[in-house]
């Protein structure tokens, strides 16, 4: 709610405080107050920047400002008497101390409800009674529409004299005050519970409230003449309207499902569909609890995530689940400190596994016959324990071992892998640069970037000592460069001959970091000025890879391509198919977005066989066809990361930052991944960037925390009858400590015979991500509408199929209903066919763009697509004021991203994952662009570079970006 | 030239540590590989090896190749086991073995003093992995016979390799097959002869009872008729 703080931010010294006096000097009204902890009271104090030229307002500021805080205190208790349900927009989360700016309206009419516990939602009627008294009807409550009219842009100008407007008020005060409390009690037609509250139909308010409002009404008539404050308050209704409509009689209802209502419901009131009441994911990826609770043994969600964690017993059931069924992958997702993945080595017997399906031991099998055997959860075969794994039973016939043994008791475990496990001694961790020198790379100031980054992640690489590093550049032809220790200054070869490509040094070109380091020093300090006057502008990009990998091929490792020009020479050499509207909207349309030339498949598997991953960094001012580009990082388990027409003064941070966080996170080298399930189901189709070795082994050459693996799954027989499937993700990786381990997540799915309970438990970030995945594959094959369309329909049919599970019996005739945790599906479908890869037709997105967004999200784990998909948004201009003083209190609640959130006034940050826009309003005052900016913000912006820097920091020290 | 470093715990077979990127490059690479693991499970069963010795392994080609041929393929397994530990390598047939030997002890001693105390507790294969770089660094000084160095180093007397043992790793690896067929035999023996004396000890019974039940079946019948005839009178 950081709107409304700056507002008052603006017109911090509201004339309205003195207003509270009367209440404080009321003897029912302030027992409330002093009720809440004088140390929340004086921090709002402290919150407030104090109005200058109203010192009369200061003493009373704390006491009006306590109960706001303490309500924001007693959040989720219950408001008294018949509060119905009400819809408070879900912009609040509720542990936001509520802005000072706000008390100015609530005194009133709070202060005698103050026996209420009183959530901080309870801001929202103030607009509707004061838009009362503008509207005049007393038929209160639904002004909506005539709200909307008076809506922002007057709202600015308003600002300008908002003592005045406030003037009338003041006055009304006193005879509001004299009216009966018992009367004003009943105006509280407030949710109470700060929970986003869909859940729960909208009642109507009880006819009951409407008749103070009426009285409020009276109260407030004798001073209209200024008509400027309902507009002020227009604005506030903006944002909490909705909250005061009434949606059908639908009370009953509300632990099943939340409803919302599309078309305007006969007998109601309501004008239509209001943007204000639609779920948003405020609080970004919220994931499903039910399931682990109900198995606790299971592995986190950040590993594993399935589409629904029920699964469907019959193939019936799931022709009628029109979402999705399968799960997504993080096998290496970052784990917070203290829940990191224990390490278990079975040194003497090998690692336990089933006979039969190869599954690993997990907290699931269970033991039996003394001991000495157990039953694998997934096959449920019975296998005989090793005599060095035998331990007795317990009475319950839980091992008596159990808390020693972590492979029994966590959903996820590193086993230690022995020598079978491995074809040859675990290696190194490898990065090989493949850099552009051509003019564009140098005149982009790519190249000084590049080196310069590398430079400063030298001492992070993983895996010191052994790490391994080279480095090749290219034009028109490729420069090798021996690294050998006892050089001082590296040595350039250079191999014009692009066809028939060699090696002019058997070693020395790919050298341990922590010997050679000097001479990479030297290297990377004399790169860009080596290449300076280069005006080479061809690019034989595709010998340059075929070079590199038959450099590395004896030992895997990362390649890492910086690319800037169209490959022009040699191999792999590539057309200006450009982006040709008239393609667009014709049969032929994909084909532009698959890979042209064989070569680059062909290299990637070759680089796959070899352990190699690439990643492509693409920083073309032109098209460069990442189609093609892309194939090299979707074969090898890599990545791609674009920069439009890079110029390193607008994109340098972004390129520091992201190769910085690919050299330096934790990898895991020469890996594959493998998932098992239980018997009647069967994984059927894997998305993300891999390739598969068999049918169902994934060749990851490198994996990191930030990639993420899809799969579908389907049925396999026409009934499952076991009440529990299990699923096992194993992934045999060579850390790059140089440990050879098998990670292993285990997680159970009940199986359900009931469509409704398969709707309940659904995960909306996992559908998604899976959506995600097969629409971007569709795009490949088919136009961009009919990847649309696939996600559109799929959606709408599995809404249609829960309303007809459930709108009979409850006669829901136009509404729209919805399982809790699907709430947000529409607004993802919606973003999600709104994202680069998927969005409108030729003109929307630049070929380029569209194919490196694509491939990126093919990558991506959920938390992250969802942030991307749903950017937070957040203001935060009154925290630079504050932040001297209050940087612990630094508390951002994220905005809905709409064009209403935007105030001219405000400063906001907006953070897809990917990007970090800062967006300064027009009417910013002037001074906060000055502090951030300097004197002359129209042209510096390398301040705002740093202060972004600074805010990325704190937000990730902070949860909220999380 | 050095073409494969390997490091082996002795008791277990364990492997400890190898050398970096060691048979990428030329084929047959995985045979010559299992054959050497074959001799570690061998060494680590505990038959008394010599300590230093040098094994020949041939190219697994069935139609018998010429003379020349067959030197110029065989390679040399040389190892020296010390301190529990095996440090073993393989280089050409034309490579000098002290200068192979003498790579061994380099690797031995930097080995034992870096890791020495920990290559009990090792319980994970390649626990020392990252010796491997000292394993390159030193690899490429033994890379070139007629470097200065190694020159001054073959021409060292101090260095004793004469009485190491040269044998064929058929033989070797043999030799425990064989071993084993012995121990299996003996054993069964020790088992049957003890059949056989139960056995020898039952029929004695047996024939003792069939010479002198007649005996005893007859004069127990005169004891009965004397008795019954002194009963009746």
């Amino acid at each position: 709610m950081k709107t409304m703080g700056t507002e008052n931010a603006d017109h911090a010294n509201f004339p309205q405080r003195p207003a509270a006096s009367p209440f404080a000097s009321s003897s029912q009204s302030t027992t409330p107050f002093l009720s809440s902890g004088p140390v929340v009271g004086s921090e709002a104090f402290a919150f407030r920047p104090a109005p200058p030229n109203a010192p009369q307002t200061t003493p009373s500021a704390p006491q009006t400002t306590r109960p706001y805080l303490a309500s924001g205190l007693m959040v989720g208790s219950e408001a008294s008497g018949p509060t119905p349900q009400f819809f408070s927009t879900a912009q609040a989360p509720p542990p936001r101390t509520s802005p000072p700016g706000q008390p100015v309206f609530p005194p009133p009419i709070r202060a005698p409800a103050g026996h209420v516990p009183s959530p901080p939602v309870y801001l929202h009627p103030q607009p509707q009674i004061s838009y009362g008294l503008m509207g005049s009807p007393p038929q209160s409550i639904n002004y909506v529409p005539s709200g909307r009219n008076v809506l922002p842009p007057s709202s600015d100008s308003l600002f300008s004299a908002p003592r005045s407007t406030l003037q009338p008020l003041q006055s009304a005060f006193p005879g509001y005050s004299s009216k009966p409390s018992n009367v004003v009690t009943q105006p509280t037609p407030v949710q109470s519970t700060p929970v986003f509250s869909h859940q729960g139909g909208y009642g109507p308010p009880p006819p009951a409230t409407s008749t103070p409002f009426l009285a409020h009404q009276r109260g407030y008539v004798p001073p209209p003449p200024v008509a400027t404050p309902p507009a002020v308050y227009s604005r506030e209704q903006m944002q909490h309207q909705g909250s005061g409509l009434p949606m059908g009689a639908v009370q009953g209802l509300t632990e099943d499902f939340s409803s919302l209502s599309l078309a305007s419901v006969p007998g109601s009131l309501d004008p239509g569909l209001d943007s204000k009441v639609l779920p948003r994911p405020l609080d970004g990826d919220v994931k499903p609890k039910s399931v682990s609770e109900m198995y606790p043994l299971n592995c986190n969600s950040r590993y594993l995530r399935l589409t629904t964690s029920a699964i469907p017993n019959s193939q019936s059931l799931t022709s009628r689940w029109h979402l999705p069924l399968g799960a997504v992958v993080c096998p290496l997702a970052e784990a917070p400190d203290g829940e990191e993945v224990p390490i278990v080595n079975f040194a003497t017997t090998g690692i336990i596994r089933c006979r039969r399906c190869r599954a690993y031991v997990n907290p699931y099998v269970t033991f039996t016959d003394g001991g000495r055997k157990f039953r694998c959860n997934i096959c449920a075969l019975l296998n005989d324990v090793p005599g060095d794994y035998f331990a007795q039973l317990d009475a319950s016939g839980a091992r008596i071992d159990l808390n020693e043994r972590p492979e029994l008791t966590k959903g996820s475990v590193d086993f230690i892998a022995p020598a079978e496990y491995m074809v040859r001694p675990p290696m190194p961790p490898l990065y090989f640069f493949v850099i552009d020198v051509s003019i564009s790379a140098v005149g982009s100031g790519m190249l000084e970037v590049v080196a310069q980054t590398i430079k400063s992640c030298l001492d992070r690489l993983p895996g010191f000592p052994r790490t391994q590093i080279g480095f090749i550049t290219f034009d028109n032809s490729i420069h090798f460069y021996n690294m050998k220790s006892s050089l001082t200054q590296p040595q350039m070869m250079v191999v014009s001959d692009l066809d028939d490509i060699f090696v002019p040094l058997p070693d020395d070109l790919l050298v341990n970091l922590s010997e050679s380091r000097s001479v990479v020093d030297a290297f990377l300090d004399s790169l860009p000025s080596m290449f300076q006057d280069n005006v080479n502008v061809e690019s034989a990009f595709g010998p340059a890879i075929k070079a590199a990998f038959m450099v590395m091929n004896q030992r895997g490792g990362k390649m890492l391509i910086f690319q800037n020009t169209l490959p022009s020479l040699g191999v792999g050499r590539l057309r200006l198919r450009g982006d040709d509207f008239r393609v667009y909207g014709t049969d032929k349309e994909h084909t532009l977005r698959i890979p042209e030339d064989p070569f680059y498949k062909q290299m990637a598997a070759d680089c796959t066989k070899y352990q190699i991953a690439v990643n492509v960094y693409a920083l073309s001012d032109k098209y460069t066809d990442i189609a093609s580009l892309g194939t090299l990082a979707k074969y090898t388990g890599g990545q791609i990361n674009y920069y439009q027409s890079f110029q390193s003064s607008i994109h340098k941070e972004k390129l520091r930052h992201e190769l910085a966080r690919d050299l330096t996170r934790e990898t895991a080298w020469e890996s594959v991944l493998r998932i098992r399930c239980g018997k009647g189901v069967r994984f059927t189709s894997y998305h993300g960037n891999f390739m598969l070795r068999s049918t169902d082994l994934i060749a990851l050459p490198a994996v990191d925390c930030d990639k993420a693996y899809a799969m579908q799954m389907s049925l396999e027989e026409t009934l499952l009858t076991t009440p529990t499937v299990y699923f096992q993700v194993a992934l045999l990786y060579t850390s790059s400590s140089g440990e050879r381990r098998i990670r292993v997540h285990t997680a159970a799915a009940p199986v359900v015979s009931d469509l409704g309970e398969m709707y309940r438990q659904a995960d909306t970030g996992a559908i998604i991500s899976l959506f995600c995945r097969l629409a971007i594959e569709k795009t490949l094959s088919y136009k961009l509408e009919e990847a649309r369309s696939l996600i559109q329909q799929r959606i709408v049919k599995a809404f249609r199929e829960y309303r007809n599970l459930y709108a009979v019996q409850h006669r829901l005739g136009g509404k729209m209903i919805y399982p809790e945790p699907l709430k947000f599906l529409p607004l993802y479908g919606l973003a999600l066919c709104k994202s680069i890869p998927l969005r409108g037709g030729y003109a929307d997105a630049q070929l380029d763009e569209r194919c490196a967004a694509g491939h990126t999200m093919m990558t991506l784990p959920v938390k992250n697509l969802l942030k991307l998909l749903y950017p937070n948004l957040v203001r935060v201009d009154e925290y630079l004021r504050q932040a001297s003083s209050k940087l612990d209190e630094f508390n951002i609640s994220r905005l809905p991203v709409t064009a209403e959130s935007l105030d001219s006034r405000g400063l906001y940050i907006y953070d897809d994952g990917l990007r970090f826009v800062i967006w300064f309003g027009k009417m910013l005052p002037p001074d906060i662009a000055m502090s951030l900016l300097g004197e002359d913000f129209a042209t510096d912006f390398s301040r705002v570079l740093n202060l972004l820097c600074y805010l990325e920091g704190y937000c990730s020290g902070s949860q909220l970006s999380a | 030239m050095v073409k494969l470093t390997m490091l082996a715990r002795v008791t277990d077979g364990l492997p400890l540590a190898e050398g970096l990127d060691d048979g990428r490059d030329w084929q047959d690479a995985e045979l010559y590989k299992q054959q050497i693991k074959a001799l570690f499970k061998n060494l680590s069963r505990g038959q008394n090896e010599p300590s230093r010795m040098s094994v020949e392994t041939g190219p697994y080609i069935f139609h018998a190749p010429s003379m020349d041929f067959n030197a110029l393929l065989t390679q040399v397994l040389s190892y020296i086991i010390e301190g529990r530990v095996c440090y073993l390598t393989m280089c050409d047939r034309a490579y000098p073995k002290k200068l192979a030997f003498q790579y061994l002890e380099d690797l031995k001693n930097e080995f034992e003093r870096v890791n020495g105390s920990q290559i009990e507790t090792a319980a994970r294969p390649y626990a020392f992995i990252k010796f491997d770089t000292f394993i390159q660094k030193t690899k490429k000084l033994y890379q070139d016979t007629r470097t200065q160095r190694n020159i001054s180093k073959l021409n060292d007397e101090l260095y004793e390799v004469h009485q190491i043992m040269t044998r064929n790793v058929q033989e070797v690896l043999g030799v425990g097959e064989k071993l084993d067929q012995v121990s299996q035999m003996s054993s069964r023996l020790t088992s049957e002869s003890r059949m056989y004396a139960d056995k020898a000890r039952d029929l004695n019974r047996q024939a003792l009872i069939r010479k002198w039940a007649p005996v005893a079946i007859v004069i127990g019948v005169v004891i009965l008729l004397f008795w019954v005839r002194k009963k009746i009178w």
